[in-house]
């Protein structure tokens, strides 16, 4: 093999295709809870223990394993979403200390439970392609799932049925009027993001180590994605997110793994000191 | 009022009593130790609700500050061989500074999005402060990483009861000065801050300048806890700036009472006595943080303080009492967004 850039870039590409499924959680929560889910990363995790589960049972497909991290992850995110964020929400305090709160839980249930230790996943035989590039059949399972949910996510929204979320998005003082019942619809919309991000936690886990806080460095992915794409185009967010999966990729091949959840946080200070003005949409729409 | 206000006082002296008390039933070792770091996460814990409480700056990354403070004295006194009380005295104001930078970048935020600065600016301390090991100090083996960085301390093996004393005395005089602070006409100031920032604004409070001060006095005591606790530990260790640590200091601050200063040194005293005394594993520990908050967020959103005074004010409501007005503080700072 001549240089490993290109197999960096590819792995980035497929990576960052699946993380738009989480960043699209993410933008959905923003968007008709209006909350911003520090806790998201913690599914991501979940759904990665729960295929590591699996595999450790002889169900090494993620076929199997995404949809029911997805289940699991949408039980959970109901619980939470109707018994703290939505009696929460009007408080600016308890939201991000209590999501995070729920994200350490997780992180040391998991530690508990699984062990510190990173796991890793049995991904099966990679095929190789043109010029010795490693094709991972985990990532493309994952890159093409995952870019079929977010179509099918797109086509929702922008059909009938997706028609409430849109609503509440924009108004939900019309859209309680107009008899939709707005509470059940944002735990309800929770729980849906928080199986996306499992899903994209258990089609992802093959492609790195299995440890307990792995979600967080996919939670700052969504938070950046978030903020720069805003909450309205999925095509946006799946874009940014293999950008951001490259560039991630690429951080980690150049300097070291470490470095690429750093400079993930390194973005999202400069994005927040750069531009204020253009995110405290979400602060000032609360009112 | 004034009666209350006397009744508490002396709970508190009653409580500082039996702390003094303490060490001379010649306890376990391990118990003066468990205190001695418990004085020391209080302070740390007050100095969050600082700025998280009564300024209402929500912030996640309190470690910073604490750590820093905590990692210059230990590079101050091995690596530059500076004496301990100047190098102590650099690293309160370092941390300081931090806590100045720190509001400076957060003060045109709002809301979540400082936590969400303020745990990334932490996040990055900590990553920094895991991955950089160098080689160094007269033995030559590793420094920095997960292991730390020693300090220097002039004295060997100080005996147990006097680091209680003197953290007991640190907790006592930190809290102090910041409860005066608190009270004080900036501290009001923070509080109408905190309250509204729009008619903070418009009564012609330079609100940017108040959220950086808020920020400098609340990260300057948690440099100095940072400092003791390195004193106390004789290592700077990377969990100085970890997040855990910085979640632990709000969910003191949620649970004693936001805004109050003696609710969070309270609570932090009492969770951290009663969760390391049992000697839980900290990943345990940890888990039962996150618990105790999430509850406490969710059923008694006020704290210990804030329940107690609702509860005071409903059974002064029964006996027939016109119920008491709440007076200007508001409660935990938010709500009236």
């Amino acid at each position: 093999m001549a240089s490993p850039l290109p197999q960096v870039l590819l792995d980035g590409f497929f990576a960052g295709g699946t993380y738009a499924l989480m960043a699209a959680g993410m933008a959905l929560i923003l968007g008709v809870v209006k909350v911003i889910n520090l806790s998201h990363g913690a599914f991501f995790t979940l759904g990665a223990y729960v295929a590591y589960a699996l595999a450790e049972r002889g169900i090494g497909s993620p076929l199997a394993a995404a949809p029911l991290a997805a289940v699991i992850a949408f039980a959970f995110g109901v619980f939470l979403g109707k018994s703290f964020v939505n009696p929460a929400r009007a408080h600016p305090f308890a939201l991000p200390v209590g999501t995070l709160a729920c994200a350490l839980l997780f992180e040391q249930a998991a530690q508990m439970v699984w062990g510190p230790h990173p796991l890793s996943i049995e991904a099966g035989e990679p095929w190789i392609g043109p010029g010795g590039l490693i094709i991972r059949q985990w990532g493309v399972i994952a890159f093409l799932s995952s870019a079929a949910l977010l179509g099918g996510l797109k086509w929702v929204l922008s059909s009938r049925p997706g028609l409430p979320l849109r609503l509440i998005a924009e108004d939900e003082e019309i859209a309680g009027s107009l008899g939709m019942d707005v509470e059940a619809i944002r735990y309800l919309t929770f729980g849906g993001a928080c199986a996306m991000a499992a899903a994209a936690g258990a089609l992802l886990s093959p492609s790195g180590a299995v440890t307990p806080t792995m979600g967080r460095a996919p939670l700052l992915l969504s938070l950046v994605v978030v903020i720069v794409a805003g909450m309205d185009s999925v095509a946006a967010i799946f874009l940014l997110s293999i950008g951001l999966g490259i560039f991630g990729n690429a951080c980690a091949w150049l300097l070291s793994p470490q470095w690429s959840y750093v400079a993930l946080l390194a973005v999202v200070c400069l994005l927040l000191s750069a531009r204020p003005a253009g995110i405290v949409v979400l602060a000032g729409r609360r009112d | 009022m004034r009666s209350a206000a006397t009744f508490r006082g002396g709970w508190l002296a009653a409580g500082i009593g039996l702390l003094l008390l303490f060490p001379l039933s010649s306890p376990d070792e391990f118990f003066l130790d468990v205190f001695t770091t418990g004085f020391l996460l209080a302070a740390f814990a007050a100095s969050w609700d600082v700025i998280g409480g009564v300024s209402g700056q929500i912030t996640l990354g309190h470690a910073l500050p604490f750590g820093a403070a905590a990692y210059s004295c230990a590079l101050l006194t091995s690596l530059a061989g500076w004496p301990l009380p100047l190098a102590v005295a650099a690293a309160v104001l370092l941390a300081a500074a931090v806590g100045m930078g720190i509001g400076a970048l957060s003060a045109p935020l709002a809301g979540p999005f400082v936590a969400l600065l303020t745990l990334a600016l932490g996040e990055i301390a900590h990553e920094a402060a895991t991955g950089h090991t160098f080689f160094s100090g007269p033995g030559g083996y590793a420094w920095g990483g997960e292991g730390g960085i020693p300090v220097a301390l002039p004295w060997q093996d100080a005996p147990p009861f006097s680091s209680y004393y003197a953290a007991l005395t640190f907790l006592c005089i930190a809290s102090y000065g910041m409860l005066r602070f608190s009270r004080s006409g900036a501290g009001l100031i923070l509080r109408a801050v905190a309250g509204s920032p729009i008619t903070a604004q418009a009564s012609g409070v330079p609100i940017s300048r108040f959220k950086r001060l808020a920020f400098a006095v609340g990260s300057a005591f948690a440099g100095a806890a940072g400092a003791g606790f390195a004193l106390h530990v004789g290592r700077a260790t990377a969990t100085d700036l970890s997040l855990e640590l910085s979640f632990q200091a709000a969910t003191f601050a949620a649970v004693g009472g936001r805004g109050t200063i003696v609710g969070p040194v309270v609570a932090a005293l009492v969770l951290h006595i009663l969760f390391q005394g049992l000697s839980l594993p900290p990943s345990a520990r940890v888990l039962l943080y996150a618990l105790t908050l999430l509850v406490t967020l969710r059923f008694f959103p006020g704290g210990v303080v804030g329940t107690a005074r609702d509860l005071a004010s409903r059974l002064g409501r029964k006996e027939g009492a016109r119920p008491p007005r709440r007076r200007g503080r508001n409660r935990a700072g938010e709500g009236t967004r």
